[in-house]
């Protein structure tokens, strides 16, 4: 039986939410670690990992440097070049917040990069979710590589008209500027067509709506998701009846 | 007469009381969590990992941008429903980009900042809220500036609204002023959520005011005045360009745009008794 | 045959104005179609049919969309427009704007923009969901849905595509399920914008055999089009729309060639179209078919073309030289191609096949004009996006004026090789026409000369009169003749076009023929690619045929 999406975003939600309450090294990389083998085993790793990789890298180092270099309420100091001090505490400050953004950034897209999108689409509606919603999500995703590609075709066709794009900042903002007019203006009218079409299709009707996609659920996964949820809710309000007790 | 079954009844009031509602309570929420935590900041700055911040300010931003959405969207017309994801995808692409490179920069907005001046503050500000939480799905650590978003949505729309856009240099100056507003707004994030930035760049800066002995917040909140007031001004900038070059029929379909001036130029239409634009 | 009864949808138009602060679009139409007629709606580039098909199928509402005076009629319900005061009046507390709802109009009148994919949804996975979307807003139980979605596929013939994502469907394919989309609900009229566009013959077979069903089983089909061809010349009635008003109605036997009331800028192509027109009227065809083939229209334009000046081959300004092609593992492949359909925008190339182009041998002479013909999808496009290094051969050699482009950007190239592509739209980006003809212009002329230059390039054209307006602004067809001045003002010694007839009306083939002829007078070499045979005839002195890759002489 196949997990409904809504299952996946409950979990992968829920995951996120209770690694990020409970603040723990393990529980930190056991998340990690989970997320990693849950992707690996749908064959997605090979998509998630660039993307994660992309989010994390960049947000780790920059960690590392805020609370590496510069960490005045560290009070082990392992080197000092000037104004700059390491300090041990600064190190585990950011090596800790890094970890557990990781798990929780893991986490949500292992569930991103597994769903079937038009399913997720077809559960939200069905749940009740506003359509225009689903609408957005779906849109975004299905529009990213068209519009990709009308760029690119924008970009030959101003080539084959003499513009070759120099180096240096001011001419590629020049060149920005002549691929992006088309290109706006291109998607402002689509979308305007798009926007008559939609509507002549009954995508602002106020009256009930049926789905031709059906997304197969059941009472278990019904009964899991609930628990998740709570579980989630159970770990946030500890965490703030925890911390308003030592606080 | 005409049947009734051609044609849309009139809007209901009760509907337009409702949005209000969840518009006043979704800015409650976000302005509420914004204070609760700049309050509560000193105590909790090396309060350790998992701290109670990060879930305030994650629940409470989020809950904010999502009754603003819930609010908004139900409301806006088809045509302004369909952009949002070309806006959304302009946001993803330029940020992913810029996000990439060593420019303190993030050009996110674009997109955002586009629909608010063709449609107005409320559809910048949903346009801002669903930019956060639909790019989330490549990239969840934007999710938590999902209210940041909206407000920048926001006042690029009010900023429109009251013809900042009907002279070429004033721009800019919104931009920065929004970018101000902005910055403070989402430091929060960045510090109780992160515990710093996203960037290798904005990072230096951090570090940079971290080691002049700041507090965390204190250091993001003056790295966020340093590069969202620029961004931002960047960034409206190019949207003038690209709305001024837009044809006047695709401009004019957008009732904001000719209901409040938006644009300079002879603006045609209803409410157009008192022509007196300096150009044209 | 079903019975002749009143008209299903009525429009009285007087006058509709966008808000765009210009004049009226639409003036004093008279519109009205009975169940099971086809009526054409004929007009050239700009003419204003486009409008008033989306006012008929309540894709542009009065209102929110423009300004409309007059009354629309769908199935006996009619709604007055204009003759109530606007809301924003103080006094006019009297009568109330109607305000179209356009999903309970849209089921009862289709419509099929020119663009089909942006008709489409873009949140549905499959071809049958896409279908489904109307119904699924609308509250349609599954099973009646599951049954409408099978029965309109079969009727489009999208049976074996149901599961296929829309994103990946050729040109044809994609108007088909455009088509598709708008009939699902069973609506009494179906209109069409110039749904023949960029078809060539065998889908435009394929799409008159389905019009005539259509019009059979009871609907009032109306087709928006630019071009008269052999359906159309079966139509029950003409209106043909000049500036925005009526330039003649009434049956086409009362239209013909010979009575001048057809404006010279609708072009006529006969058996061109490769359509049947045996089905739906046999007498009346006839006569109007045999004159009909030239192009264009416009009286002196289609004389045979002057031969060109005999230079040896030697001296040839463009030659292409054993040159390959065939798309690599990782180059992005442009949309997967269907077994019998067209495409809209770009060269679509069978999945299949290794080499699109098999050494290809081709010189063409200063002055000389040579066309390039081929059913869609034969590699036409491919092969002009060599001449000026948008594409690289795999093997093979491409040389402008006796030097190899290999290694030269694009851009450096054009220069010397102007392509004109069918959908210029992407290439302009400046707020005047001026402008934008003079854009780079002062790099290679010098400030001085770039002006002049610009303006008789627009004159070339036609369009010096709207050398202040914004490009976007112009209809397709003046676009693409804007594209062709930005290419004349550069003097380049070769001229590339992707299918002329594409996108331009009889008046714009006419400029765009004689613009092309003058340049190649003065030495240009010309290579055109077209899917109209009869078009090639008339406007090339040599004509080479791509099929399965290799080019044969005709």
């Amino acid at each position: 039986m196949r997990l409904h999406p809504l299952t996946g975003l409950a979990a992968a939600g829920s995951t996120a939410v209770i690694t990020t309450a409970a603040g723990s090294w393990p529980l930190s990389l056991a998340v990690v670690a989970g997320a990693l083998a849950v992707s690996a085993a749908g064959g997605t790793a090979r998509r998630l990992l660039p993307a994660a990789a992309a989010v994390l890298v960049p947000l780790t180092l920059s960690l590392l440097m805020v609370h590496g270099l510069a960490y005045p309420e560290g009070r082990t100091v392992l080197a000092e070049w000037g104004p700059a001090r390491v300090t041990a505490e600064g190190l585990g400050f950011a090596l800790q917040r890094a970890v557990q953004v990781c798990a929780a950034v893991l986490a949500l897209l292992a569930f991103s990069f597994s769903v079937s999108v038009p399913d997720l689409v077809a559960a939200m509606n069905a749940k009740g979710v506003s359509g225009r919603f689903a609408f957005v999500l779906a849109s975004t995703l299905t529009l990213l590589p068209a519009i990709a590609a009308q760029a690119e075709r924008i970009r030959t066709a101003q080539e084959a008209r003499g513009l070759v794009i120099r180096r240096g900042l001011v001419h590629r903002a020049a060149a920005f500027r002549l691929q992006a007019v088309p290109l706006v203006l291109a998607l402002v009218d689509d979308a305007g067509t798009r926007a008559a079409a939609l509507e002549a299709r009954g995508f602002s009707s106020s009256g009930p709506r049926t789905s031709y996609r059906t997304v197969p659920d059941s009472t278990a996964q019904r009964l899991l998701r609930a628990a998740l949820l709570l579980a989630a809710a159970a770990a946030v309000v500890l965490r703030l009846l925890t911390s308003a007790a030592g606080g | 007469m005409s049947s009734p079954s051609l044609t849309l009844p009139s809007p209901a009031p009760a509907a337009a009381r409702r949005r209000w509602l969840l518009e006043i309570l979704g800015a409650l929420a976000i302005a509420g969590t914004y204070v609760f935590l700049v309050l509560n900041q000193p105590a909790d700055i090396t309060g350790g990992p998992g701290s109670a911040s990060a879930l305030i300010a994650l629940s409470g931003f989020l809950v904010g941008a999502i009754l603003l959405i819930i609010a908004v969207l139900p409301s806006l017309p088809a045509s302004t429903v369909v952009l949002i994801p070309v806006a959304l995808v302009l946001n993803i692409v330029l940020g992913q980009f810029v996000g990439s490179t060593l420019v303190p920069f993030y050009l996110d907005a674009i997109g955002t900042v586009l629909i608010a001046v063709l449609a107005g503050p409320a559809a910048g500000a949903a346009t801002g809220a669903l930019s956060s939480i639909v790019w989330s799905f490549f990239n969840p650590t934007v999710l938590p500036f999902a209210a940041g978003a909206a407000l920048i949505g926001c006042l690029a729309g009010l900023a429109a609204r009251y013809g900042l856009f009907r002279r070429f240099y004033l721009a800019p100056v919104a931009g920065f002023a929004t970018g101000i507003i902005g910055g403070v707004v989402s430091a929060p994030v960045a510090a109780f959520v992160f515990g710093g930035t996203s960037g290798v760049a904005t990072g230096a800066i951090v570090s940079a005011f971290r080691s002049m002995g700041d507090t965390l917040l204190a250091a993001i909140t003056k790295q966020a005045l340093i590069s969202d007031p620029m961004d931002k001004a960047i960034v409206f900038t190019v949207v003038a360009v690209l709305v001024y070059a837009l044809p006047r029929r695709t401009r004019f379909q957008f009732p904001f745009v000719r209901r409040h001036r938006v644009l300079a130029g002879k603006t045609p239409g209803e409410g157009a008794g008192q022509d007196s634009t300096p150009a044209s | 045959m079903p019975l002749p009864t009143g008209p299903v949808l009525e429009a009285g138009i007087q006058s509709f104005t966008f808000h765009d602060g210009g004049g009226p679009v639409l003036e004093r139409i008279g519109f009205a179609a009975a169940p099971g007629t086809l009526t054409a709606v004929l007009g050239a580039s700009g003419s204003g049919k486009t409008t008033l098909g989306r006012l008929l199928a309540g894709w542009l509402t009065p209102g929110s969309g423009g300004t409309l005076h007059g009354y629309l009629e769908l199935g006996g319900t009619r709604l007055d427009f204009g003759s109530g005061r606007a809301g924003a009046d103080a006094n006019g507390q009297h009568r109330v704007e109607p305000r179209i709802d356009p999903a309970k109009w849209g089921r009862q009148v289709g419509f099929v923009p020119q663009d089909a994919a942006a008709a489409l949804s873009t949140v549905r996975a499959t071809v049958a969901e896409e279908l489904a979307f109307g119904l699924e807003n609308a509250g349609v139980p599954r099973p009646a849905m599951v049954a409408a979605v099978a029965r309109t596929a079969g009727l489009l013939g999208l049976t074996g595509l149901l599961d296929r994502n829309p994103a990946r469907l050729s040109g044809g394919q994609l108007r088909r399920l455009a088509i598709g989309c708008a009939v699902i609900s069973g609506p009494a009229v179906l209109v069409m914008d110039e749904p023949f566009a960029s078809l060539d013959a065998a889908g435009a077979h394929e799409l008159a055999a389905l019009v005539r069903h259509l019009v059979a089983s009871g609907t009032a089909v109306v087709i928006l089009s630019q071009v008269i061809d052999g359906l159309l010349l079966a139509a029950d009635q003409w209106l043909v729309l000049a500036a925005g008003t009526v330039a003649a109605a009434g049956d086409p036997a009362s239209l013909g060639p010979e009575t001048g009331l057809v404006p010279a800028g609708i072009r006529r192509v006969g058996g061109a179209a490769g359509v049947d027109r045996g089905a739906l009227s046999t007498a009346r065809t006839a006569p109007a078919s045999t004159g009909n083939a030239e192009v264009p229209a416009a009286a002196g334009t289609a004389a045979v073309p002057a031969p060109p000046r005999e230079t040896a081959g030697a001296g040839a300004a463009l030659e292409l030289r054993d040159v390959s092609f065939s798309y690599g593992p990782d180059a992005r492949r442009p949309r997967n191609k269907g077994h019998w359909l067209a495409r809209s925008r770009n060269a679509a190339q069978p999945p299949r096949q290794p080499l699109v182009l098999a050494g290809i041998n081709l010189a063409v002479r200063p002055g000389e004009i040579v066309a390039v013909t081929g059913p869609n999808g034969a590699g036409k496009s491919t092969l002009l996006r060599h001449l000026n290094g948008l594409l690289r051969p795999t093997t093979g050699s491409v040389l402008v004026n006796s030097s190899d482009i290999a290694g030269r950007a694009a851009g450096e190239t054009a220069a010397a090789v102007g392509l004109l592509f069918q959908h210029p739209r992407d290439q302009l980006f400046e707020r005047t026409l001026l402008r934008e003809v003079r854009f780079g212009l002062d790099r290679l002329a010098g400030a001085a000369a770039a002006g002049e230059r610009a303006a008789a390039a627009l004159a070339a054209v036609g369009l010096q009169g709207a050398a202040h307006g914004h490009p976007a602004e112009l209809s397709a067809s003046g676009q693409r003749l804007l594209a062709l001045a930005i290419v004349l003002a550069r003097r380049p010694s070769v001229i590339a076009l992707d299918e002329p007839t594409v996108a331009l009306d009889g008046d714009g083939l006419a400029v765009l023929d004689a613009a092309v002829r003058s340049a190649a007078a003065e030495g240009a070499a010309v290579v055109l690619v077209t899917h109209d045979l009869d078009y090639a005839r008339t406007a090339a002195h040599r004509l080479v045929a791509l099929d399965g890759g290799r080019l044969t002489e005709r």
